[in-house]
């Protein structure tokens, strides 16, 4: 059995079959792990000691003949924005470096009863905040096809640990992208469900009306398995809705042939580079050979959206981001702090907060909080974040109007595929234009997979492309409907 | 509308967030660049357009306010989680002082 093949579907029919225990190959991912992450960087850390107590747990009840369901002992890596009880959760910052979740987050509460083991926690911009994982406070990590070359981000360290191998699925989170375009970049599938359709509680919050959980894997239909294990209603998160539909693993090839794609003609005006062109029109050639209709539709207002989503999403995050005040969560050391403390005219407590947010958070961090609460002060509010949330509801109607023509929309995920390390790093708005195609989707609450247009070259002597992504928009709380087409996309390419 | 060095530092002040004068300088620029971009907005028509605040329009979620015991933590789980603390409380540094 070679780790790297293994997809949840395989790893399921594996064990069920007995071909190996889930101590044996959760032994074997650590041993993987620690031979290949050197070069990749896309864990912060491993928790080797609970993952093979949680391994050993199901194999014992796998022995006791338990009916064990299809995550039963899948190793997964999680990134570290999500809280799992009694380990470390820095969300990528130096201000959370000693903050240990009290809680598991409702995902991880699910993942737990349905018998995945955790191998770690993974890499990924500081909050969230990124496109590249370069903002992570503790390294950076590198795409698995190009190791001069990012990720992606947020979601970098879980996107390179599925492409890698050095985990069969994982979890990222999704503000603006941060699910798919690492997906995209890497080579693998990664699903944003609706706004509503996953708990966010045990997430630390960036931008609380645009942040959801999702599951980056191999495959569309591992996406599914994930996202159908970690999905509901939850009462500690009063934004989770009860009205997702999931009955993927039944549609049929007749269904999805009734559904109607839409192309946006906004996002194919000119700015696309050659490579990302290409396997667009090649991904549309794919998918016309399965008799789906295409039409082409109009999202006016898109071009507006990179603009709305960066007054927003600071001003959420600003609000978010005041309780990490070195006061109740982790903070910098007392010997460090005490002798600032009454250094300037300033009172004890005011010091420890500069201190703590002006040393705990990085760059990215600083110029997002003070963007928001420049939008968010009087005198600005109806400029900036008045005019934003009114330019928000235009794009969702946007979308509304199209979704009357069409079931589906198609677009790329990214304007370029993966860029090299320290390319944008000085030019913050180059940065955020990598999100471009990926950001109305958060604005509109609605459900988006992005899913490579050629599957991973497993050639290893000679140099692969770089993947480019396509991303599949759907109505809300429709995740059947593009996961359902991504299925049928993924066996044309096979 | 641009920002200038005095909208900034009362800014930072704001945010309680200590910058250096360097780092400032930098910030100020990449904040004029991006709330440059910004202006992009003034044209859009949102005249008789109503704000919304999320995608999906959520509605108010009401319950009687009671408390739910299956959504407590362990009250020592979250004291254990305190930086410095004191019989079980959270310990802050003084809020009041002697400024004359």
């Amino acid at each position: 059995m070679d780790i790297r093949d293994l997809t949840i579907k395989k790893f399921h029919e594996g064990l069920v079959n007995k071909q190996f225990s889930v101590f044996e190959i959760t032994k074997a991912f650590f041993n993987y792990i620690k031979e290949k992450d050197s070069r990749i960087n896309a864990y912060l850390r491993l928790t080797e000691d609970s993952a093979l107590s949680r391994a050993n747990k199901v194999d014992i009840e796998l022995a006791e003949g338990k009916n064990l369901g299809i995550l039963a002992g899948i190793p997964l890596a999680i990134k570290d924005n999500i809280l799992i009880e009694g380990e470390l959760a820095t969300a990528g910052s130096k201000i959370l470096e000693n903050y240990r979740a009290s809680y598991d987050a409702t995902v991880i509460k699910k993942l737990k009863k349905s018998g995945a083991v955790f191998l770690g926690k993974t890499n990924m911009d500081e909050f969230a905040m990124g496109s590249s994982t370069e903002n992570s406070a503790f390294k950076i990590t590198k795409n698995p096809h190009d190791l001069e070359r990012v990720p992606g981000g947020s979601s970098g360290g879980s996107a390179a640990a599925v492409a890698s191998d050095m985990a069969v699925a994982a979890l990222g989170s999704d503000t603006g992208g941060s699910i798919r375009q690492p997906a995209g970049f890497c080579g693998v599938v990664g699903l944003k469900p609706t706004y509503g359709a996953v708990s966010r509680n045990g997430l630390i919050a960036m931008a609380s009306s645009l942040d959801q959980i999702g599951p980056i894997t191999k495959t569309v239909e591992d996406a599914g398995i994930l996202f159908e294990a970690i999905k509901g209603k939850d009462e500690l998160d009063a934004t989770s809705a009860t009205n997702s539909e999931f009955r993927i693993q039944n549609s049929e090839l007749q269904d999805i042939r009734k559904l109607k794609i839409g192309l946006p003609k906004e996002y194919f005006a000119g700015g696309l580079i050659k490579e990302v062109e290409e396997a667009i029109e090649e991904a549309i050639k794919n998918l016309k050979s399965l008799k789906i209709e295409f039409k082409e539709i109009s999202l006016p207002h898109t071009k507006y959206a990179l603009s709305c989503y960066y007054i927003i999403m600071p001003a959420e995050v600003s609000a978010n981001l005041a309780r990490f005040d070195g006061v109740r969560y982790a903070r910098l050391s007392d010997a460090k702090l005490r002798i600032h403390a009454n250094a300037a005219n300033k009172s004890e407590l005011l010091n420890i907060y500069l201190k703590t947010r002006g040393e705990g958070f990085g760059d990215e961090a600083k110029r997002r909080i003070i963007l928001g609460t420049f939008v968010l002060s009087s005198g600005y509010y109806d400029a900036y974040y008045s005019k934003a949330q009114k330019v928000r509801r235009l794009i969702k109607e946007d979308f509304d109007k199209a979704f009357e023509e069409v079931d589906v929309i198609l677009t790329p995920v990214s304007p370029t595929p993966a860029f090299k390390i320290g390319e944008k790093t000085d030019d913050p708005l180059q940065m955020y234009l990598s999100d471009i195609f990926t950001i109305p989707v958060n604005l509109a609450g609605l459900p988006a997979l992005s899913i490579p247009v050629n599957p991973k070259p497993k050639t290893q002597n000679l140099k692969p492309n770089l993947p480019v992504g396509f991303q599949l928009i759907g109505k809300p709380f429709r995740e059947v409907d593009i996961l359902g087409i991504g299925q049928y996309y993924e066996k044309i390419i096979e | 509308m641009l920002i200038n060095k005095k909208t900034l530092e009362h800014l930072v002040e704001l945010s309680r967030i200590e910058l250096d004068k360097k780092s400032e300088e930098k910030l100020l620029g990449d904040l004029q660049k991006i709330l440059g971009h910004f202006e992009e907005l003034e044209g859009v028509d949102t005249e008789n357009v109503e704000p919304i605040a999320g995608g999906t329009e959520l509605k108010n979620v009401f319950r009687e306010d009671e408390s739910n015991v299956s959504c407590q933590m362990s009250n020592v789980k979250i004291v254990e989680a305190f930086p410095e603390k004191e019989n079980g409380f959270l310990k802050v540094p003084p809020i009041f002082q002697n400024n004359e």
